[in-house]
C-alpha cells in the first residue's frame, strides 16, 4: 500500500474554515489526508501547536488563514506571518524538512483554492514520504 | 496648434434649425446606428461635436453633412433627444449659406421672411415683366400657341436657357468655393487630378439612383425622393428641350406620357411630403424650417399650375390656360431663381459633389508614399 | 483528568452523510473510548427529535459532555448548544465534528471519508473532555452618548438619539455648529438652499433639552470599554480653558473632512492667476449673490474643472463624490445669475450615481454648458490670455471627445477640489482606538455589510470621515450610526461574549507583549501591581495574545491549549 500522509490543518474561523466549508457546499472533492482543527484566529496558533501535531504523527501541517488585509480581528494574519519564518527555521534546524509546514491565505469565497491547496499539498508531502519524526518515535518505540 | 473653441457657434446654428445640440452627451448611439457613418467620416457625431466646440473652420471644410440622407434613424436613438438628424440639416443649410458668395443665401437663411418676400417679390417681377412684354408684343391672351401666342414657347425657351445659364455660372462659383473649402485649401491633401478623374462616375452614380439613400432601414423615403427627383428631372429635360412639342395643339404621344409620369411623380411626392411635414409622421418631417416650407410650396404649385395649363390648353379654355402660365412661370422663376443657387434646391449639387469629394478625400489620404512600400524580403528556412 | 460521561451522536444527515461515510463505524469507534456513555446514529440531528433526543439522554444518563458528529458547526452550533442549555448542562459542553461539509461532501472513497470522520470524531471527543463550563456576563450600559463633531451629520446623529430618549453630548471644534455644509449656498440636485437645511438642524439642536452642545471644544481623552467610557473635554475660548468630564455609552464619530489645498496643483495656477478659484471660494461668492472677477468685472466666460487633487497619481487616487455634481450646480447658477455667460465643464468622466443625479445632468446640458472631457492624467493647463484676446485666460485641453487639442477662454476658472481626511484625524483616531485605511479616512467593521461600526465596539463613524460622501448618505449614516445605539442602550445592558483570554495572574511576568499584541487595546496593565489583565468587555478572542505570551500566563477560553492538544491527539489517533 502506497503511503498516505496525514495531515493536521489549523484554519481560521472567519475566512479559510468558512472558505473549506464552501469547497463542501460546492462539493468540489479533494484529498482526504487533512484533519481540520478550528481556531479562531491564525494569530492563535502557537508554534508548539505545530509541533504537537508533527510529534503526535503527522506528516505535514497545513495553516489557513484570512488574506493580509482582510483578517476578522484586522492584524491577526500579520501575527502568524511574524512567526511563521521563525517556525521554519526552527524545523530545519530539527531536521524537518520546511514544505511539511505550509502557510497559506484562503478566503471564506474561495473554495477551489482551498481544495487545490490540500491536493498540493497531500501530493508534496506524499512525495517528502513519512515525516521523520515519525519514523524516528516509531524506532524510538521498538526499542524500548 | 491648440485650436480655440467658441461657444457662440451654436447659438448662430440655432438660426438655420439645430435644436438641443448642447444635450448630447456623446454617447456615439447615432454614429452607431447610422447606415452611411463608416471611416473616415463618422457622423452624426463628430459634426455634434464640433459645432458643441464652435469649431467654424472644421465645420466648414466637413463633407459629412452631405453624406447624411436624414432616415432620422440618429434622432430616434438619441439617448438625450438631441435631436442629431435635425442638427445635420442646420449644417447643410448654413453650410449652403457658406458656400455662397454673395450673401444672399445667408440672407434667406437666417429669415424666412426674407426670403418669403423675395420669392413674391421675385414673383411679381417675373408676372409684370412677363405681361409687359407679352402686351408690347402684341399676343393675345386668348391663344395659347401659335403665332399670337402670348406666351411663345421659342421665347420662352430661350428665356428658360439664359435662366438656366446664370443659375449654372452661380451655382458653379459656389460649388467651386464648396471644393475650396472642403478640398483645395488642405494642404495636408494629396489629390491628383488623376484621383479626381478617377472617382468621377461617383457624380452621376449617385445624382441618378441615390442608392446611399437606399441603405437606409427605412425604404419609403429613399423612394419618395428617387422619384420627385426622376419626375423632375424628366420634366426639365422636357422643358429644356420639348417646350414647342409640349405646347403645341397636337402633342407627341411620348411627351404626354413622359409629361404625365413626371407630373404625376412631382404631385404626389411633394403632396406627400407637406402632409408629412404637417402631421411630422416621419423623423425628417418632425423640424421644419422656413426654407422647407417654401420650398415645397413652390413646388407644388409649379406642378399644379403646368399640369392644370395643360388640361386647360386641351380644353380649349386658351385664356385659362395662360393666366395659369403666368402664375405658373411666378412660381418658376423664383423657385430656379432664387432657390437654386441660394436655397434648398442647391443641395442638387452639393450633395453629389459632397459624395464625389469624399471618395477623393478618403483615397488621398490612405495613399502611402510610393518610398515606404518597398518590400520586405524575408529568407525562410526550411525545416528538414 | 476528570471523568466525564460523554455522549456521542453521528448524524446521517439523510444520505448527505450517510452515503459517504459509515455512521455505524463511527458510532462503534466512539463506544469503545473511555467515558462515552452513549453512542447512536440519527437521521437529523438538527431536527426537534434528534434535539430532544440529547437533551433525554443527558437527563437521563447524566451526560456532562456531548459530542455532535455532523454539518458545519457554523451551521449548528448554536442549535445543539441551545439543546444541552434546555438539558439544563452548560451549552459550551458540546463540541462538533464537520464530517458533512469536511468530509462527506469532499470525498467519494467510503473507506477513506469514513476513517477520516472517525479521527474528526475523536479529535472532538478528546477536546470535549477539556471544556471548561463558560457563562456569558452582562454590564451596564450607559445610555448617554458622545457625537464628535457638530455638522450635519453630527447634528443628525445627535437629534435621533436625542428623540430616542437618550443624553447626547455634541462636541464641537468651532466656535458654531454647521461644519462644511453651513459654507454652501445650494445644493445639487434639487438646489435646496443649505442654508435653510442647516439652520433648522441647528436651532432644533441648540433648544434640544437632552443635547448638551460644547463649541470650541475637543475630546482631550476617552477611556473605557463600550457602556463606559468616560470622555475628557477640554473647551477653550480666548485665553481661557475649562474642563469636562461625563460617562458615555457609544461614541460617534462625526469628524468630516477637509478641502484639498488647490495651490498644490501647480499647472492651474491657483495663488498666482487672480481668478482662478476653488470651489468653496465660488460658494461664498454665491451666497454673497455677486459673481464677479477679482476686478470687479462680470465674467463672460466661467470654466470648471473637475477632479482637483482627486484621481490622480499625484495627490489622491480616490474618486471624492461629490464635486461632479457641484459642478453641475454652479454652471446652472451661473447660468441664471449671468444667462449670457458661457460654461465650460472640464471633466474626466460625469460621476451621476445618485437620486435625481441624471436627470440633474441633463439640466446641465439643456443649460447650454459645454462639456469638455480630459484624460485622467492628462490635465488640462491655464494660462494668461494675450492683450488682443476677449477673455483673461486660456485652458489648453486635449480633448478625448472630439480628440482635438482645443483652447477655451475663461475669466473665471473653478476648481473642484477634492476632500482630503483633516489633519487631526490621526488624532482622533488614536483617540477614540479606531484605524485609518491609507488615505486617511476612518475604517469600518465591514466595508459592505457593516459601514458605520468599527472594530473598537462602541465606537461609531458616520459621514464624510469615513469616506467622501453627500449629505444624503452621510445623513443615513448618521441615522444608522444613532441606530445602533439606540437598539443596544434600549436594553440598559451589554452582553459580553463569553469567549475571551484571561490571565493568570501569578503566572503574569509583567512583560506587557501582550498589550501590543492586542488589536482591540484590550489588555490593561496595573502599574502598582505590574501586571496585565484583558478587560474581558472588549477582548474578541483572537488569541494573538495567547499564542505571544511567554510565560504562557494568558489563556483562550474555549480555545486552551489544553483543548487543542487534544483534538490535535484525536485527529492523529
Amino acid at each position: 500500500m502506497s503511503f498516505e500522509p496525514k495531515i493536521v490543518g489549523f484554519l481560521c474561523n472567519w475566512c479559510s474554515y468558512t472558505g473549506a466549508d464552501l469547497a463542501g457546499t460546492s462539493r468540489i472533492h479533494y484529498a482526504p489526508n487533512v484533519r481540520i482543527i478550528r481556531v479562531m484566529c491564525t494569530a492563535r496558533i502557537d508554534p508548539t501547536f505545530v509541533m504537537k501535531a508533527l510529534t503526535d504523527g503527522a506528516d505535514g501541517v497545513l495553516i489557513c488563514g484570512c488574506h493580509p488585509g482582510d483578517c476578522h480581528y484586522s492584524e491577526g494574519n500579520y501575527k502568524m506571518m511574524r512567526r511563521y519564518p521563525l517556525l521554519k527555521q526552527m524545523l530545519a534546524d530539527f531536521g524537518i524538512e520546511p514544505a511539511r509546514v505550509r502557510l497559506e491565505w484562503v478566503s471564506a469565497s474561495e473554495g477551489q483554492r482551498f481544495a487545490d491547496v490540500v491536493n498540493d499539498m497531500t501530493q508534496r508531502v506524499r512525495e517528502l514520504g513519512p515525516s521523520p519524526v515519525r519514523t524516528a518515535l516509531i524506532q524510538d518505540m521498538a526499542e524500548r | 496648434m491648440a485650436i480655440r473653441v467658441n461657444p457662440k457657434l451654436i447659438d448662430e446654428l440655432e438660426v438655420y434649425g439645430a435644436e438641443d445640440v448642447q444635450n448630447c452627451y456623446h454617447c456615439g448611439n447615432c454614429s452607431a446606428v447610422c447606415p452611411f457613418s463608416e471611416n473616415p467620416y463618422i457622423f452624426p457625431r463628430r459634426p455634434m461635436r464640433n459645432l458643441q466646440m464652435g469649431l467654424e473652420d472644421k465645420l466648414k471644410g466637413s463633407l459629412e453633412p452631405w453624406l447624411c440622407y436624414y432616415c432620422g434613424e440618429c434622432s430616434e436613438e438619441c439617448p438625450r433627444g438631441a435631436e442629431p438628424g435635425e442638427t445635420m440639416m442646420s449644417l447643410r443649410r448654413w453650410l449652403t449659406a457658406k458656400y455662397d458668395f454673395s450673401g444672399i443665401s445667408r440672407l434667406f437663411y437666417r429669415s424666412g421672411k426674407i426670403e418669403l418676400l423675395a420669392v413674391i417679390g421675385a414673383a411679381l417681377l417675373t408676372a409684370l415683366g412677363f405681361v409687359l412684354w407679352a402686351v408690347l408684343r402684341g399676343g393675345s391672351i386668348y391663344s395659347y400657341d401659335g403665332p399670337n401666342a402670348f406666351l411663345p414657347a421659342e421665347s420662352i425657351h430661350i428665356f428658360d436657357w439664359v435662366l438656366a445659364g446664370v443659375l449654372l455660372v452661380l451655382l458653379l462659383t459656389n460649388c467651386t468655393r464648396m471644393w475650396w473649402f472642403t478640398m483645395g485649401r488642405d494642404k495636408t491633401l494629396n489629390a491628383s487630378v488623376g484621383l479626381y478623374l478617377k472617382k468621377l462616375y461617383a457624380l452621376p452614380l449617385h445624382f441618378i439612383t441615390q442608392k446611399r439613400y437606399a441603405k437606409c432601414e427605412k425604404k419609403r423615403p429613399w423612394a419618395v425622393h428617387l422619384v420627385l427627383m426622376l419626375s423632375y428631372l424628366i420634366m426639365l429635360v422636357l422643358i429644356m428641350f420639348f417646350l414647342a412639342g409640349m405646347s403645341a395643339s397636337t402633342i407627341d404621344w411620348r411627351l404626354h406620357v413622359f409629361g404625365y409620369i413626371a407630373t404625376v411623380g412631382l404631385l404626389g411626392t411633394t403632396i406627400f411630403a407637406l402632409r408629412g411635414r404637417i402631421k411630422k409622421s416621419e423623423p425628417l418631417y418632425a423640424h421644419s424650417h422656413e426654407t422647407d416650407w417654401i420650398f415645397l410650396i413652390l413646388l407644388i404649385v409649379v406642378a399644379f399650375t403646368g399640369i392644370l395649363q395643360h388640361i386647360l390648353h386641351r380644353a380649349g379654355l386658351d385664356a385659362a390656360a395662360n393666366l395659369v402660365y403666368i402664375i405658373h412661370l411666378m412660381g418658376v422663376v423664383p423657385m430656379l431663381a432664387l432657390e437654386v443657387p441660394f436655397s434648398k434646391w442647391s443641395h442638387l449639387a452639393y450633395r453629389p459633389l459632397g459624395m464625389y469629394f469624399s471618395l477623393v478625400r478618403a483615397d488621398a489620404v490612405r495613399r502611402v508614399p510610393e518610398e515606404a512600400a518597398q518590400p520586405v524580403i524575408v529568407t525562410q528556412r526550411v525545416v528538414g | 483528568m476528570e471523568e466525564h460521561k460523554i455522549g456521542v451522536y453521528v448524524c446521517m444527515c439523510g444520505t448527505n452523510i450517510a452515503k459517504v461515510v459509515d455512521c455505524d463505524d463511527v458510532v462503534r469507534t466512539a463506544s469503545e473510548q473511555p467515558g462515552v456513555v452513549c453512542a447512536k446514529t440519527y437521521k437529523y440531528m438538527c431536527s426537534n427529535p434528534g434535539q430532544e433526543m440529547i437533551v433525554a439522554d443527558i437527563k437521563e444518563q447524566g451526560l456532562d459532555r456531548v459530542v455532535v458528529a455532523a454539518c458545519s458547526p457554523r451551521m449548528h452550533e448554536p442549535t445543539f448548544r441551545k439543546a444541552l442549555q434546555t438539558a439544563g448542562i452548560n451549552p459550551y459542553f458540546l463540541e462538533m465534528a464537520n464530517i458533512r461539509e469536511q468530509c462527506s461532501w469532499v470525498h467519494d472513497d467510503k473507506q477513506v471519508a469514513t476513517e477520516k470522520a472517525r479521527a474528526l470524531t475523536l479529535g472532538a471527543m478528546r477536546r470535549v473532555a477539556n471544556h471548561q463550563p463558560l457563562e456569558r456576563m452582562s454590564v451596564e450600559m450607559c445610555p448617554d452618548a458622545l457625537v464628535i463633531g457638530g455638522g450635519v451629520c453630527g447634528m443628525t446623529a445627535a437629534l435621533e438619539l436625542a428623540d430616542g430618549g437618550n443624553r447626547v453630548h455634541l462636541v464641537e471644534r468651532e466656535s458654531t455648529l454647521g461644519g462644511n455644509v453651513a459654507r454652501v449656498d445650494l445644493t445639487a440636485p434639487y438646489l435646496d438652499s443649505a442654508r435653510d437645511l442647516m439652520s433648522s438642524l441647528v436651532t432644533r439642536v441648540e433648544e434640544h433639552k437632552r443635547v448638551d452642545v460644547l463649541t470650541r471644544s475637543q475630546v482631550s481623552s476617552l477611556e473605557g470599554f463600550v457602556g463606559n467610557f468616560t470622555a475628557t473635554v477640554e473647551t477653550i475660548w480666548g485665553d481661557s480653558a475649562s474642563v469636562s468630564q461625563f460617562k458615555v455609552g457609544n461614541v460617534v464619530v462625526a469628524t468630516g473632512y477637509k478641502e484639498f489645498d488647490a495651490s498644490r496643483v501647480t499647472y492651474y495656477g491657483y495663488g498666482k492667476l487672480p481668478n482662478v478659484i476653488t470651489s468653496f471660494e465660488f460658494e461664498k461668492m454665491l451666497r454673497a449673490g455677486r459673481v464677479q472677477m477679482k476686478d470687479g468685472k462680470l465674467p463672460q466666460y466661467i470654466a470648471l474643472i473637475h477632479c482637483v487633487g482627486s484621481r490622480s497619481k499625484e495627490f489622491h487616487t480616490y474618486c471624492s463624490r461629490v464635486c461632479c455634481m457641484t459642478a453641475l450646480k454652479y454652471a446652472q447658477e451661473v447660468k441664471s445669475a449671468i444667462p449670457s455667460c458661457y460654461v465650460s465643464d472640464v471633466y474626466i468622466d460625469m460621476h451621476a450615481f445618485g437620486k435625481g443625479h441624471e436627470d440633474f445632468y441633463r439640466r446641465g446640458s439643456e443649460a447650454k454648458t459645454l462639456f469638455l472631457m480630459y484624460g485622467k492624467n492628462d490635465h488640462p493647463v491655464i494660462r494668461k490670455a494675450g492683450p488682443g484676446d476677449d477673455c483673461d485666460m486660456l485652458i489648453e485641453v486635449n480633448e478625448k471627445l472630439s480628440g482635438e487639442t482645443i483652447e477655451i477662454p475663461a475669466d473665471l476658472v473653478i476648481l473642484m477640489v477634492g476632500m482630503e481626511a483633516r489633519e487631526d484625524s490621526e488624532a482622533v483616531a488614536r483617540l477614540v482606538n479606531i484605524s485609518r485605511d491609507k488615505d486617511g479616512w476612518f475604517i469600518e467593521s465591514h466595508p459592505k455589510l457593516d459601514p458605520v461600526a468599527t472594530t473598537t465596539d462602541g465606537i461609531y463613524i458616520a459621514g464624510a470621515c469615513a469616506a467622501p460622501k453627500d449629505i444624503p448618505d452621510s445623513v443615513a449614516q448618521a441615522r444608522a450610526a444613532a441606530g445602533r445605539i439606540l437598539a443596544r442602550t434600549i436594553r440598559g445592558v451589554i452582553d459580553i461574549d463569553a469567549v475571551f483570554a484571561e490571565v493568570t495572574e501569578d503566572k503574569c511576568s509583567g512583560c506587557r507583549i501582550c498589550n501590543e499584541l492586542c488589536p482591540y487595546s484590550a489588555i490593561s496593565y496595573d502599574a502598582d501591581k505590574k501586571k496585565s489583565s484583558v478587560i474581558s468587555a472588549l477582548c474578541k478572542a483572537c488569541g494573538a495574545c495567547v499564542a505571544g505570551c511567554p510565560s504562557g500566563a494568558i489563556a483562550a477560553r474555549h480555545f486552551t491549549d489544553a483543548q487543542i492538544f487534544a483534538q490535535i491527539e484525536g485527529v492523529l489517533a
